[in-house]
């Protein structure tokens, strides 16, 4: 083989290897990071307190369909929130507070307070009660990967991301991130330990409160139980202050009076 | 000696009555020591199958606080309870190391939650040996992810033995989990004692909670001596809890474990240890054998005094007829005592005599009894040994029965005798006439 051929063949190979690099660091150059960070200020409220009026709309092979309508109180900046069950009306007065790392389910017909977690799912729902919580993807995942894709007519990230943390409930997770100025998460599959699929979790609509952007459709598909799934929607979003007093254990009795 | 020698002959003189009274103590002595052994020997099945189910006679969990103050179930640093069980290997005959979980079982569209021990099939024989197979077959427990569900939970899923089941679970850090296991048995469950269990292969359940393959969240301690269970569970708890057992400490280890608010609020280092042992367990079995007990107890005496009514009856009747008798031995110099101890003797081997025919009655009956088959009757088999009923014959009972037997019969005989001695020899021979 002459020299020039050689040169030539030398070079093509470089011009390949920095074709690629170059797409590399192109890819690179998109922080995942950034991006999950800013969805979960999105969904932090922070100064502000935040409620609205949940309704649940729980489907099940087995049990039929069953409708429920949560009052939802949230003060993000000191971890505390008040679920308060409204229907049906045998439920009617059952509630959640969650106080920094306690969480504590009310019974109004045993009248006592029981300690729960963040991690059970809310009265046999697909919902975790960690659904109703700001989204922390920033803080308790890293990024393993991540391709580009479509998603219903959208351009999308599709991330992957390992906890770091045990505190969350599902150490595997899936994203479809839309590749927009204020990205926001479309699709999640949460997946088990054992990278078994567990839930699907679909945000087809979200909706502008302030200078917050919050999902307020949300349906919650169990990829393990056939035919269960959960849909959420919001009304009466609000970010005006709440009185203290709405995150105690007594208010709860006390409106069960 | 002439004394038994009359009393005896007297028995003799009257064969059919006297068959006829001993029969009905003997049917007595019969009802209350089969029933009597019959629950001495449940209790005692109940224990062992109990002890196999759920591997020893002590049971041992621990709790440990991990970097994010979470409680976590698992004996991990086990340095002291190592030299605990070395301390008292003489009275220990073997140790088992479990896990458990709650799990839910997804199967298509249909779920339940059931309680899963994390076993060593190859080492918990007696186990195996314990269970009442409703269908499938133990033998397939070689796979990794085999388990063996109460029938129950199985037909309320609609699965069958040979057929693949998901269970979702948390890992001991509380995140969310699922296994793929292989039905291979469905099992007879004792629910109602408190003991549903799934039994899975320990390393695949580890794996499923996050823990070590060879990690372990419950010792369990087969002791030599049951007897001795108290003893030594009390000694346990000196060490590892360092004061004495408590009932706070005993919910921990079995069904759902709700953390306590004082767990989060009070830290602790280490292992924090909970003991429960067979005997608390078996609490509401041995409530049931005492009613039980006591039930058979009053038919006994119900029998009893229906005999004793019969006994009072027929020695007036003897009296009547012996009159002449009586005044006869009376005019040859016979005491009145001597006239009282006849009949009083005659009670009382009428009575010892029904008590013996009683007892080798019940014998033959346990005998039968235990050489017939229950296997095939659900719902019994904690009550049985391998599928047959056990009779455990107390001396003590025994003993006390005869005791029972003995002084009623004396009671029931003692008014006509003593009408018997005060009886004038001269009124008694002028019934001559």
């Amino acid at each position: 083989m002459k020299f020039n051929q050689r040169l030539r063949i030398i070079s093509l190979c470089l011009i390949m290897i920095f074709s690629v690099f170059g797409a590399v660091q192109a890819k690179d150059d998109v922080d995942i990071y950034a991006i999950l960070k800013k969805i979960d200020t999105n969904t932090n409220f922070g100064e502000y307190d935040f409620s609205s009026v949940m309704t649940m709309v729980v489907e099940d092979l087995e049990k039929g369909i069953e409708k429920m309508v949560v009052h939802q109180f949230r003060r993000d900046r000191e971890e505390k929130f008040l679920l308060l069950i409204q229907e049906p009306s045998v439920q009617k007065g059952q509630g959640y507070l969650l106080e920094g790392d306690n969480l504590w389910f009310y019974d109004p017909s045993s009248r006592q307070f029981a300690h729960n977690s963040l991690k059970e799912s809310f009265q046999g729902s697909d919902v975790r009660n960690s659904d109703f919580t700001q989204w922390t993807y920033s803080s308790n995942y890293e990024v393993a990967g991540y391709e580009e894709g479509s998603l219903g007519g959208h351009k999308v990230y599709i991330v992957e991301l390992e906890a770091t943390s045990n505190s969350v409930t599902y150490p595997y997770i899936k994203l479809w991130i839309t590749q927009t100025e204020t990205p926001l998460v479309l699709m999640a599959e949460e997946y088990s330990l054992t990278k078994r699929l567990m839930r699907t979790s679909l945000f087809p609509k979200y909706a502008t409160i302030g200078s917050f952007i919050i999902p307020q459709q949300m349906i919650f598909v169990d990829e393990l139980v056939k035919g269960s799934k959960t849909q959420v929607i919001l009304s009466e979003l609000s970010i005006s202050p709440i009185p203290d007093n709405v995150f105690t254990k007594a208010y709860i009795e006390r409106v069960n009076r | 000696m002439v004394t038994v020698r009359i009393a005896l002959r007297n028995i003799a003189r009257q064969k059919k009555r006297s068959i006829l009274l001993a029969g009905a103590i003997a049917f007595g002595m019969l009802v209350i020591t089969v029933l009597n052994s019959f629950t001495a020997g449940m209790v005692e099945n109940v224990r062992v199958n109990f002890s196999h189910a759920l591997g020893g006679h002590i049971f041992i969990s621990g709790k440990q606080l991990n970097d994010d103050g979470e409680v976590i179930n698992q004996i991990h640093d086990e340095q002291q309870l190592s030299d605990l069980l070395l301390t008292y290997s003489d009275e220990i005959e073997g140790v088992t190391k479990r896990t458990q979980t709650i799990g839910t079982f997804i199967f298509g569209s249909k779920q339940g939650m059931q309680l899963i021990y994390g076993v060593d099939f190859q080492e918990e024989t007696k186990l195996l040996d314990s269970l009442t197979v409703i269908s499938g077959d133990l033998t397939k427990l070689d796979q990794e992810n085999a388990i063996v569900i109460p029938a129950p939970l199985g037909q309320r899923l609609g699965i069958e033995a040979g057929e693949i089941i998901l269970v979702k679970m948390e890992t001991i850090s509380g995140q969310q989990n699922v296994g793929e296991f292989i039905v291979a048995a469905l099992i007879e469950d004792q629910a109602s004692f408190g003991i549903s269990a799934a039994y899975a292969d320990k390393g695949y359940l580890n794996y499923l909670l996050g823990l070590m393959s060879d990690g372990y969240q419950l010792v369990n301690v087969f002791l030599k001596d049951v007897d001795r269970l108290d003893q030594v569970a009390e000694k346990f708890s000196h060490v590892l809890i360092g004061e004495p057992k408590g009932l706070e400490e005993q919910s921990a280890i079995f069904g759902i474990q709700f953390e306590a608010v004082e767990e989060l609020a009070q830290p602790w280092e280490g292992v924090k240890y909970s003991i429960l042992t067979l005997n608390d367990i078996m609490e509401p079995v041995e409530a049931v054998v005492t009613v039980i007990d006591a039930i058979s107890l009053g038919i006994f005496l119900v029998l009893l005094l229906i005999i004793m009514v019969g006994i009072t009856n027929t020695f007036r009747m003897v009296l009547i007829e012996r009159v002449k008798e009586i005044g006869t031995m009376r005019a040859f110099g016979m005491q009145q005592n001597t006239v009282k101890a006849i009949f009083l003797l005659e009670a009382l081997f009428l009575g010892l005599f029904g008590g013996l025919a009683g007892l080798v009655g019940a014998s033959l009956v346990m005998v039968v009894l235990s050489f017939v088959s229950f296997s095939q009757v659900t719902g019994l088999q904690f009550f049985l040994n391998n599928g047959y009923l056990t009779f455990q014959v107390s001396v003590g009972t025994v003993c006390l029965t005869f005791a029972i037997l003995a002084v009623m019969s004396l009671l029931a005989a003692y008014l006509p005798a003593r009408a018997a001695a005060r009886l004038s020899p001269i009124k008694a021979l002028g019934s001559y006439h």
